[in-house]
């Protein structure tokens, strides 16, 4: 199955200004990407982004070891728009370096442990994790809780010029 | 470069892969339809999508690019005329073919880069807008009407625009309103054959295929994705529209719901 991921540019632009945005203490912002999806042919997933939701300031948590720490008012405040609005959640954040990144191990850890959980209010929807770069992106996707992540295979990002950029492999 | 792109160098150095790498729908095979497919085989682009169902007749000789006086005899579909077309120009086009309306091939759409709607009805433009938008393909729409005023000579007219996904929509730009449509739906069954010309399709065609190329490989950077060009036949003149200046930087309010993205039915729960 390939899966193909896209997203406005409109959107995408936002995000990036916001994810700059400084924080009193945390080194770096994240948020939340919603998005919803579509089949192809029975085989292959679209994965439409649809909104974009920051972190509250008051919800990172202070703690040196981590560039931002949040805590479980704002995973609960992003599961319940995967539950009200029937949405998959895509948590986010930047990396502030050109090129298409790849996670830390401290994402994949950490991802790890709380992706599982958004299938708990939406569990026949996929999930994930995305991490921006100035000029490009990378996503790994899990199709159920249960499963491994794989890696986005394509972006599109839809605006003036268009663009598509290759996954991780 | 391949050899037949040298003379569009200046669209970029990657600009044959890039067309190479693009699935384009064009959704109505006609008088506009066929000019595009025409064009975009010339560009180099790689995978087709064309849909219309259906077949040559000969009151579309005049203006239906590629159709012959044999096709009419043969009562061809206008597909089949459209891929027999590229495929003259690039023997190694894909070119998948619906001989169906467009919901019945939706699936074909999903994957699309772009798809161009040259359809008539402002219905099925409203429906076909929306499909797109689903699914987070920009829609490159042209219009054409000739229209009978009232001492009795014809004006005739057209636009091209650009709906682009998060930005402003055939609705923003007046393009497509509500009492259109409504108007459009009362007269149903008594239109007629509405006329048509070949220069005119052949004009909005060109547009068409012009903002596409600016979107895949732009060879300057003023990147534009709120576009509506309106086309005076009479003078003959293209303008920008005059929605164009208010809506730069607007967000498109028709279409915001989560529900308006993807497969309706995805993430509902299976049944028991």
């Amino acid at each position: 199955m390939k899966t193909i991921f896209r997203i406005t540019r409109s959107l995408l632009e936002g995000i990036r200004k916001d994810l700059r945005r400084r924080h009193v203490h945390a080194y770096e912002r994240v948020g939340f990407v919603t998005c919803r999806f579509g089949l192809v042919r029975w085989a292959d997933l679209l994965c439409l982004a649809h909104g974009y939701f920051p972190v509250a300031d008051e919800d990172y948590i202070e703690d040196r070891m981590f560039g931002a720490l949040i805590g479980s008012a704002a995973f609960r405040k992003a599961m319940q728009l995967a539950y009200t609005q029937n949405v998959g959640l895509f948590h986010i954040h930047l990396h502030g370096h050109p090129g298409v990144p790849t996670p830390s191990g401290i994402d994949i850890r950490e991802t790890a442990k709380f992706v599982p959980d958004f299938f708990h209010v939406r569990p026949n929807l996929p999930h994930g994790a995305i991490v921006l770069s100035s000029d490009s992106l990378s996503a790994r996707i899990w199709l159920s809780a249960a499963a491994k992540p794989k890696p986005i295979d394509q972006f599109s990002i839809i605006g003036a010029p268009l663009m598509t950029i290759a996954g991780l492999r | 470069m391949k050899a037949r792109s040298v003379r569009q160098s200046f669209l970029g150095d990657n600009s044959d892969d890039a067309f190479q790498h693009l699935t384009i729908a064009i959704v109505g095979l006609g008088g506009g339809g066929s000019h595009i497919a025409q064009q975009l085989a010339h560009l180099g682009v790689g995978q087709f999508v064309l849909v219309d169902p259906e077949r040559i007749e000969e009151s579309n000789l005049n203006r239906l690019v590629g159709g012959t006086f044999a096709d009419v005899r043969e009562k061809e579909w206008k597909v089949e005329i459209a891929a027999r077309l590229i495929r003259g120009v690039d023997p190694d086009a894909s070119v998948a073919v619906a001989r169906d309306r467009w919901q019945q091939s939706a699936d074909l759409l999903k994957t699309c880069d772009i798809v161009f709607g040259c359809i008539d009805s402002f219905a099925g433009r409203d429906e076909l807008e929306k499909a797109a938008r689903r699914y987070l393909t920009p829609y490159i729409d042209i219009g054409m009407d000739v229209h009978e005023e009232k001492d009795g000579t014809y004006s005739v007219s057209g636009q091209v625009a650009l709906s682009m996904p998060g930005e402003a929509c055939l609705h923003c730009m007046n393009v497509l309103r509500p009492e259109l449509i409504a108007q459009e739906a009362a007269q149903y069954g008594a239109a007629g054959g509405r006329p048509q010309v070949v220069w005119p399709n052949g004009v909005l065609a060109s547009l068409a295929v012009g903002i596409m190329v600016q979107l895949v490989s732009p060879w300057h950077n003023h990147h534009n994705s709120v576009i509506l060009l309106e086309y005076d036949g009479n003078t003959p003149e293209v303008r920008v529209g005059s929605a164009v200046s208010f809506l730069r930087g607007k967000t498109c309010q028709h279409f915001v719901d989560a529900a308006d993205l993807g497969d309706p039915w995805h993430g509902q729960a299976p049944p028991p």
